[in-house]
């Protein structure tokens, strides 16, 4: 069920599928769609994510029927044929996904006989049938996941004891998102651990085909990837750890590093050995520029994921004072706004803020205006207009961001708490 | 009106989308009507005219922007929304504001019942939240397909509501040529605001047509231009208000400044207000300029003025190109882009380049006068008619090895070519000044290609080895 939102903070399910093929190394999605399909969807994902296009095919390089009056009189699936006939013949990919568009969807074309076909020659092609108005981006993401374990991931692949799935970082879409897989990742390995992420350092087809050989899924995330999550043990055996919240700074990050070290029993002395390492060399940063960040009262405007970890990180280890957190993205079940819920007001010292859900531009302009305490704002380029309204310093690190360029910034894990810091100095 | 014209382009006569030859022959093909309509069994992504419809008026004061559609259709309004934001700042404008997007969402229960009841809600929200005086809502392929009756919603609504309702009908599917979106949004303009109502004429007021690919330099330096006349121009629809609207019919003249931009409009408000208009060339190099120049004088009777502005401007500017002639003489050239054709003409002419290949959307009688042009003082060149198509563009780059390449640079770059982007939505590129920081700018690329030559070490491009070796047009069937 969709709302009617003002401003919404990403795309429709294509969008959501797309960004993350986008993503994948030489995967090329195969639109059958109306015209303009390619360009809104990486516009409104990977365009509004920081400034990078992913490199493989995106927007208009993205093969498209094109579907016009007459695919929508008399249907789409010879244009399909001959799309992805070509897509074959032209691009040079490991895998190719056909994607469906609202027009595909509503006048019912089947895409998946079409794919069949294309099977049948022993071709990796592979049909999405989830089309644009099924719901937003986040699903799409989900959706993607669907599809991976529906088709793609291999069973009978040998176990691996060493092998984690990182997950829940959504690409082309956080538009840290490929900084903070490389920190985590970094971490990860510090500790004897290999890592499937699916979508950094030129990953793709065969990791997600292998990563039903891991030991662990440890989807970073408060609420995303239920279903798969489900899936992964019951038809792969891989269990899931979640991880609520992005890990920034030194407390949360070691104690993701310890959730992580007790499930799959790694070794303690090496483990704190890795933790004692890296919170030397955040604190080491930290004591050379004590109280240059003024004091704050903060609120924070975005997704739960990063507000979850830059809250938690602004007021347990940089003593600033959270007054508002509004989670921008539409969720369903109460169950996760719950566990978020605690999650931000579960904090060592500083009092528990104020939660709002809320997705509409309106409602959270209007409730940032109501809080004449704030003096950060943490948000969106979206929020810059409230914040010239509000006089107040205003720090976009938030989905939507036009008007910064990010390639590997990140604001996770240990290192990326200290760039996290650097962003919000503000010398005014 | 859309008993005028329809506001789909590819339904005008001798117009062709998807085409690709040489130069002379498409001159010889167009003149002896031999071409024919064609299409691409297999293609890339096109821009909706959805997406042109919603940039054109984006800008506009007052307003709230509603789409009709599933939240994937306001994508591309990420784009307008910063060109917006950005032309705020270069306006000087302290409290920069976002537009006011609504998105009724349609989603699967809308889809098999209906999505007219979100659409009232989205009209309800923006009249409470805004108090606007312009309310436009944008349909799309999800709400054209089911059947939702927006006009009978807005018929109704428009009873209670202080702001004025203006459906813009864009559904993506019905039109491969995005300029077709800015028809539709001039069709409701006309039809849902002007509506035939004759007002007092403003003297010296014209009417100055353009596009959100205009940038405020480019703005000023036509208006400096106009100014030299003694005209005022009235600036529409980018950065205007129902005020300025509505003054419309108060004009002396129109013209332009993008070829593609009003045209059809500005037809109708000869044949209704009784408006002359110029409608010529982009403002792209000094060749162009002049033309536009000449061609909004001559209506506001000011010929002669104009040859002696012409004369002073050229005085200024000439001996600036030649410095830039000189480091771009005889380079070769690909140039891809809407007006493709202009550039063309203004790099030939100002800086002595030479054409190897074209890629415009469209071949039209306007087109085939172009083409004549260039073919007249110039060798055989490719012509590519497609909107981008990137991989059709990659084989022909490769092949014709150009010394610099004009347009998109996402591609080219990445084979170790100079590039250079044209349209520039935030800097210069139009009238006497935006040709040198046109100029310039190429030949800086051209001097100093660094960058993509190392990127071309690594960088990746997506298409078979197999691609680049065979026709180019392959896929365009008759």
């Amino acid at each position: 069920m969709s709302k009617v939102t003002e401003n919404p903070r990403g795309n429709c399910v294509l969008g959501g599928i797309n960004a993350v093929l986008g993503a994948i190394d030489r995967a090329c999605p195969i639109f059958h769609a109306g015209p303009g399909c390619c360009m809104q969807t990486s516009a409104g994902e990977s365009g509004q994510a920081g400034g990078k296009t992913p490199f493989f095919v995106s927007s208009v390089s993205i093969p498209s029927s094109n579907m016009l009056e007459k695919e929508v009189v008399f249907g789409g699936e010879d244009k399909l044929r001959s799309t992805i006939q070509g897509a074959i013949e032209v691009i040079d990919a490991k895998a190719y996904f056909v994607l469906t568009g609202c027009t595909a969807g509503i006048i019912g074309d089947d895409i998946v006989s079409v794919v069949d076909e294309f099977r049948a020659k022993d071709l990796p092609v592979y049909a999405i049938e989830t089309p644009g108005f099924a719901g937003n981006s986040d699903y799409g993401y989900e959706t993607v996941f669907k599809v991976f374990l529906d088709q793609i991931v291999e069973k009978e692949r040998p176990k691996q004891k060493n092998l984690v799935n990182l997950l829940g970082i959504i690409p082309n879409h956080d538009p840290c998102w490929s900084g903070n897989f490389e920190e985590l990742t970094r971490i990860l390995n510090k500790l004897g651990l290999e890592v499937n992420t699916f979508f950094t350092q030129h990953q793709g087809m065969e990791e997600i085909k292998n990563s039903g050989a891991a030991a662990l899924n440890i989807i970073v995330n408060p609420w995303l990837l239920k279903d798969a999550a489900e899936q992964y043990e019951t038809d792969f055996g891989v269990p899931s750890l979640r991880i609520v919240g992005l890990p920034i700074g030194a407390t949360d990050t070691t104690a993701f590093i310890r959730q992580v070290a007790v499930v799959l029993e790694l070794d303690t002395v090496r483990v704190e050995a890795v933790i004692a390492e890296e919170e030397e060399y955040v604190y080491n940063y930290l004591e050379t520029a004590i109280g240059v960040l003024s004091w704050k009262r903060f609120a924070v405007v975005g997704d739960s994921n990063m507000a979850i970890g830059l809250t938690r990180y602004l007021a347990n280890d940089y003593s600033f004072t959270p007054l508002l957190i509004i989670l921008t993205e539409p969720m369903f079940r109460e169950e996760d706004k719950e566990r978020i819920r605690n999650r931000l007001t579960s904090l060592e010292y500083a009092k528990a803020p104020t939660i709002l859900f809320e997705s509409d531009q309106y409602h959270i302009a209007k409730a940032l205006a109501e809080n004449e305490e704030i003096t950060l704002l943490i948000g969106s380029t979206n929020e810059r207009e409230i914040g010239l309204q509000k006089d107040i310093q205003c720090s976009v690190i938030f989905f939507p961001i036009t008007d910064r360029l990010i390639f590997n910034r990140t604001y996770a894990g240990y290192r990326g708490s200290l760039t996290l810091t650097e962003d919000l100095y503000d010398n005014l | 009106m859309g008993e005028i014209y329809s506001g789909i382009r590819e339904n005008r006569p001798h117009t062709f989308n998807d085409l690709g030859d040489t130069s002379q022959n498409l001159e010889q093909d167009f003149n002896k009507g031999c071409l024919k309509k064609a299409d691409r069994s297999f293609a890339q992504g096109l821009q909706c005219q959805q997406i042109n419809s919603m940039a054109a008026l984006m800008s506009l004061d007052d307003s709230v922007f509603i789409a009709h559609s599933p939240q994937g259709c306001i994508g591309c309004t990420t784009m307008a929304t910063d060109g917006f934001r950005v032309g705020q700042a270069h306006r000087g404008v302290k409290l920069i504001k976002n537009p006011r997007i609504i998105v009724s969402n349609i989603d699967q229960n809308d889809v098999v019942f209906g999505g007219e009841k979100k659409l009232q809600e989205a009209i309800t929200y923006a009249g409470e939240r805004y108090d606007p005086k312009l309310i436009f809502i944008f349909t799309s392929c999800a709400s054209g397909i089911i059947g939702d009756d927006v006009d009978a919603v807005i018929r109704d609504l428009q009873q209670t509501n202080k702001a004025l309702l203006i459906p813009i009908h864009c559904e993506g599917f019905k039109s491969k040529v995005c300029a077709s979106g800015f028809d539709a949004a001039f069709i409701s303009i006309a039809k849902y605001i002007l509506n035939k109502e004759k007002i007092k004429k403003i003297p010296n007021l014209i009417n100055l047509f353009a596009p959100t690919t205009v940038s405020y330099k480019d703005q000023l330096e036509i208006e400096r231009m106009l100014a030299t006349l003694g005209v005022k121009a009235n600036y529409i629809p980018f950065y205007s208000s129902l005020e300025k609207i509505k003054k419309i019919p108060a004009a002396v003249a129109s013209t332009s400044i993008c070829k593609v931009f009003a045209d059809e409009f500005m037809q109708e408000l000869a044949d209704v207000y009784d408006i002359p208009f110029s409608h010529t060339v982009m403002p792209i190099g000094v060749r162009n300029t002049d033309k536009w120049f000449r061609g909004i004088a001559k209506i506001v009777g000011k010929a002669s003025d104009a040859e002696k502005i012409i004369e002073q401007e050229h005085a200024r500017v000439l001996p600036e190109i030649e410095k830039i002639r000189k480091r771009l003489q005889g380079k070769k050239v690909f140039i891809c882009g809407g007006t493709g054709r202009s550039f063309a003409a203004a790099l030939l002419e100002d800086f002595g380049m030479e054409l190897v290949g074209l890629e415009t959307p469209t071949y039209n009688a306007d087109a085939q006068l172009d083409i004549e042009y260039l073919n007249g003082i110039h060798k055989n060149f490719v012509v590519d008619i497609a909107n981008m198509q990137p991989f059709e563009q990659i084989n022909l780059v490769k092949r014709l090895k150009p010394d610099v390449f004009i347009g998109v640079p996402t591609w080219a770059a990445r084979l170790g070519i100079p590039t250079t982007h044209v349209l520039d939505m935030k800097r210069p590129t139009m009238g006497y000044d935006g040709i040198l920081y046109l100029g310039n700018k190429i030949a800086d690329q051209v001097d100093n290609p660094g960058f993509n030559v190392k990127l071309a070490k690594h960088a990746r491009l997506p298409y078979r080895e197999s691609w680049y070796t065979e026709n180019p047009f392959k896929y365009i069937e008759e």
